[in-house]
């Protein structure tokens, strides 16, 4: 029966310690190879040129160079698809939440038939592919002058992200017991304000994990800031997806990695410090949906 | 909740969706019914010193004005659905009739765009769900069974590849596999093959695809089965053992039951997301091989002379559109099952 | 203070009929009990009246005036959950200044009414914990004190004991009898526990099914009994009820047969309560009418009595006999049941024949 145990325990920390070198390998070895130079992290004779940076050493002088960070940032001028970026996660997440919670909670308390198949529609409108979604507002778009702002890609990212946030929020305030917000509402409150008074506080642990969400979908998204957009109000991805298109050529890919790594620290964390909360948000609500 | 109340609740929720999801499919199930205008063509009479030619040109002012007059473009019925980029019917027909053999046949089809798109789409859906559900929930629990310390910073780690933008991690990988890269250069050289490329045949694409796929996903499998594990009800786990049940008859008759409907919640959102894989196409620049039908929209707007191709976009889209709620049915019929109110609710 | 009239009640859930056309009025500064049996639509009554349920149809007026169409905070009632409702991100003190707080009566006088009120359900020294970090029974008086603490025209309580352990529910039963005393609001009460029922109540209400099966004060539900659902709930045992046929004011079943009874010919219920019927000593063998003959099926102490069980024609009997009585299981003793003590139902309406002996 030990030895049994002892097996299984060694089996699963193998496939653990797989797994994390999977997961994290690819950061890792990016993010060293985005402080050297493009005949290191691409190279043709030797792959431990990238390691030990020996090209690196013999153009700049140093193990490691911000050459990269520098185009990016400054020539090419990341920052203003940074700032773009988060204007538009923020005003996302907020616009999301706000609606969500309210027709969530909504939702959660009507008990009429009515609410289930909002629910189901939201499934459905869940399901679409985010693409043809743009394929029909393309036209409408430029037809009415909206196409190309920031205000109408984070009303569209809204929209889409609706779905999903209004399951999530519907099954954890379905947890909180109506209890609470009937006393409230016998003790005096109307129904916005018992969900002021009494739910608002109790609800964070859901919305933490809901907000988690819609950010990773809207500073993740490509298909529609990739469309939606004009070049000089792009967001941090598609961004770096158009320096792929003329890096390539000038040489200049070390920009797309360093843009890479400049995009990817700030999810990092974001998740290192609501990791927690992500977990005790799905146990809470949403796993039991 | 009176009806007022509820409404005041969910209008702005409702509205948004209503706007900028029902509309616009709306949207692009009337566009696909049009189609660009052609070009008006004008003939001038070129005449040089060596004589006078006829050219023929594109009238621009006239073909802005039309296009102004009427943007959706001109009636074409379902003209665009069955064209050679979409369903292609007289293209298949004729394929039937030549080819000699299934295989030729299905070869033939598989090299008409929709249908390439369609083949990729659908093996990578249901490739990479059921290996992101499996795998995910192995991890979950090893994850699980870790002394507690380690499990903050181990999710932490096992959960990067979710969270990373799909066009990042694609390409991520995509250096590193390149003939130049990393991993490249390593086979390569183990190989001993200066010409080895991963990138260059269509079959170790497609699995460089399929694989990326399961790296991104597996973690949101992951962690909600771990969030389901947090919650297995412990009396029944300890009644389980005092029955006499090994670790593996716990996990048969208690864990897997009670995360059966995770595993299904998961099947759902990963079959939607899979179906709209778009991302890693262009982060691995695959499509010379490996097409998907979110990609041939995206094509259509960023192909030829900037003029975008609404048409045949709108007529993937709907084709698209149909595709996914073909695959949804099963599963929205279950949910609709298990969450309906079970009395009869006003 | 308030009275509450129920006029034509109901409520359904698609074809579900949880209150049917209920119509009832709770004076002012009574103590009603709504008794029933688990599911029978007594918590739906009471939210009705708070404006927590939308009805399908009737009204309701509290002190005659209508407020169906009134939000629950404009009908002035207090309401005691089942499972609490406290909010657990506030402390004591907060929870119950919460109604004062919300309604906006002046700051000035909100600590000395949380103190009054929690004072006067004895929770002074917890007025800084947290909800998790009470008992049940505190919560339980947390959530009477917010209900007081407003001092309002109606309080609603919903099973506010059931969760409370057998010793605990007595002293808190007292502690609601003795608020009510004190404070004279008009109280709604439910349960599905008789005793609670019994000892709380001026007037109390059987529910079955959604509809009223008799109002009455706690004796004459116990004594006088309806129909044939009120008789089988009410009492502990419940009244014990043998069906058969009058003829020729002779009460037969297949088995027994009693003389006595003057009333029309017809198939009725007869029941009488355990404490009614006497065994006789085995000694007095002078078999009368109306005396019977059976076996004991079961007996059981109960410590102040004994509880000796039969099977007469099919239903279980039970009567009460003396603590020191003893007998073994299979040993035919006689009974005696006194027509005197015993109610006649017509077996198919189950109402209560009237004027029996
Ligand atoms: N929201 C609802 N939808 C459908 N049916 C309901 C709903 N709420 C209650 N019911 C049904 O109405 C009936 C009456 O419910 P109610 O809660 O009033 O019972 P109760 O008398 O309070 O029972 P208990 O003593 O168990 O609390 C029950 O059969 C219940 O199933
Ligand atoms: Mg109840």
């Amino acid at each position: 029966m030990n030895k049994k145990n002892s097996w299984l325990n060694i089996l699963s920390l193998s496939f653990i310690l797989l797994w994390v070198i999977l997961a994290s390998v690819p950061f890792l070895w990016t993010l060293w190879g985005s402080f050297k130079v493009e005949s290191d992290f691409f190279s043709k004779q030797d792959w431990r040129n990238a390691i030990f940076g020996v090209r690196t050493i013999i153009e700049t002088g140093g193990m490691f160079t911000t050459n990269g960070y520098e185009g990016a940032w400054i020539k090419e001028e990341f920052w203003r698809a940074a700032l773009n970026t988060g204007i538009v996660t923020l005003s996302v997440v907020t616009i999301s939440l706000t609606l969500g919670t309210l027709g969530g909670y909504a939702l959660a308390r009507s008990g009429f038939r009515y609410a289930f198949w909002i629910l189901i529609a939201a499934l459905i409108f869940r399901a679409m592919p985010h693409i043809t979604l743009v394929s029909g507002y393309l036209l409408p778009f430029f037809e009415l002058g909206l196409w190309g702002h920031l205000s109408t890609t984070i009303i569209v990212l809204v929209a889409i992200n609706q779905p999903f946030t209004l399951w999530m929020l519907h099954s954890f305030f379905s947890t909180i017991p109506k209890d609470l917000d009937e006393s409230a509402m016998v003790d005096g409150c109307t129904r916005f304000e018992a969900f002021r008074h009494v739910i608002i506080p109790v609800m964070w642990p859901g919305v933490i994990t809901t907000g988690l969400f819609s950010f990773l979908l809207a500073y993740n998204d490509f298909a529609i800031t990739a469309l939606l957009l004009t070049e000089a109000n792009q967001t941090m991805v598609p961004k770096i997806a158009s320096f792929l298109g003329s890096a390539q050529e000038q040489g200049n890919v070390m920009f797309a990695v360093a843009a890479v790594v400049s995009a990817t620290v700030p999810l990092f964390m974001l998740v290192m410090f609501f990791q927690r909360q992500i977990v005790s948000g799905l146990t809470a609500g949403a796993v039991k949906g | 909740m009176p009806h007022y109340t509820f409404l005041k609740f969910i209008w702005p929720s409702a509205l948004a969706m209503l706007v900028f999801i029902a509309l616009p499919i709306m949207s692009t199930s009337v566009q696909s019914l049009f189609i660009e205008h052609e070009k008006i063509l004008e003939t001038v009479e070129n005449c040089t010193p060596f004589g006078c030619k006829e050219i023929t040109k594109v009238d621009l002012e006239a073909t802005e004005a039309q296009k102004a007059e009427n943007p959706l473009g001109k009636f074409n019925g379902f003209g665009t659905y069955t064209n050679r980029n979409h369903l292609a019917f007289s293209e298949l027909k004729q394929a039937w009739r030549e080819s000699n053999g299934l295989n030729e046949f299905l070869a033939e089809v598989f090299n008409l765009p929709f249908y390439k798109a369609l083949s990729f789409t659908l093996s990578y859906t249901f490739i990479v769900t059921p290996f992101v559900i499996i795998i995910g929930f192995f991890i979950a629990l090893a994850v699980n069974r870790l002394p507690s310390f380690l499990k903050g910073p181990t999710i932490f780690v096992c959960l990067l590849p979710m969270i990373i933008t799909p066009l990042i991690g694609s390409l991520v990988l995509f250096w590193m596999i390149d003939a130049e890269g990393i991993i490249g250069s390593f086979l390569q050289s183990i190989f001993n093959d200066p010409n080895l490329s991963l990138k260059a045949s269509p079959t170790l694409t497609w699995i460089m695809l399929f694989v990326y796929g399961i790296w991104h996903h597996t973690p949101f499998a992951f962690i909600v089965f771990y969030a389901g594990l947090q919650t297995v009800p412990r009396d029944t786990l300890e009644s389980a053992m005092i029955d006499g049940a090994n670790r593996w008859g716990q996990t048969r008759h208690v864990i897997i039951p009670h995360l059966m409907p995770l595993a299904v919640f998961i099947s759902l959102i990963q079959i939607m997301d899979n179906f709209r894989v778009f991302e890693p196409i262009i982060g691995f620049n695959a499509q010379a091989s490996a097409t998907s039908l979110s990609w041939l929209i995206y094509n259509d707007f960023r192909s030829g002379d900037g003029d975008m191709l609404f048409g045949s976009a709108a007529a993937t889209s709907m084709l698209t559109i149909i595709g996914v709620s073909i695959l949804m049915t099963p599963v929205i019929v279950r949910t609709w099952r298990a969450n309906r109110p079970s009395q009869g609710v006003s | 203070m308030a009275s509450i009239t129920l006029k034509n009640l109901s409520k359904r859930w698609g074809g579900f009929v949880a209150v049917d056309n209920l119509s009832l009025k709770i004076r002012d500064k009574e103590f009603l009990v709504l008794l029933g049996p688990s599911g029978c639509g007594k918590t739906t009554t009471m939210r009705i009246i708070a404006g927590l349920e939308q009805e399908t149809s009737g009204d309701v007026y509290i002190d005659n005036i209508k407020v169906n169409k009134l939000e629950p905070k404009d009908r002035d009632v207090a309401m005691v959950f089942q499972s609490y409702g406290l909010y657990p991100n506030m402390n004591v003190y907060e929870n119950i200044r919460f109604p004062l707080k919300i309604r906006k009566t002046d700051p000035k006088t909100h600590d000395r009414r949380v103190k009054h009120a929690a004072e006067m359900v004895e929770l002074l020294e917890y007025l800084h914990r947290k909800p998790s970090e009470l008992s049940g029974g505190q919560k339980q008086r947390v959530a009477l004190a917010r209900a007081i603490v407003r001092e309002p025209n109606v309080f609603l309580m919903d099973e506010p004991l059931s969760n409370l352990d057998a010793k605990l529910r007595v002293s808190t039963r007292a502690q609601i009898k003795h608020l009510h005393h004190e404070m004279q609001v008009t109280t709604l009460y439910v349960t599905h526990d008789q005793i609670e029922a019994m000892t709380l109540a001026d007037r109390v209400v059987v529910l079955n099914r959604g509809v009223i099966q008799q109002i009455g004060t706690p004796s004459e539900i116990y004594d006088k009994p309806q129909n044939l659902f009120v008789a089988g709930f009410i009492g502990n045992p419940a009244m014990n009820l043998i069906s058969g046929k009058i003829k020729n004011n002779k009460f037969e079943t297949e088995t027994i047969s009693l003389n006595g009874f003057r009333t029309n010919d017809g198939n009725v219920t007869i029941g009488f309560r355990a404490e009614d019927a006497i065994i006789q000593p085995n000694k007095t063998r002078a078999v009368k009418s109306n005396k019977i003959s059976v076996p004991v099926y079961s007996i059981e102490l109960l410590g102040d009595s004994t509880m000796v069980s039969f099977q007469i024609s099919g239903s279980l009997i039970s009567i009460k006999a003396a603590k020191e009585y003893s007998a073994k299981i299979g040993d035919v003793v006689t009974i005696c049941i006194p027509i005197s003590a015993c109610h006649l139902f017509d077996s198919d309406t189950g109402n209560r024949i009237k004027d029996t002996l």
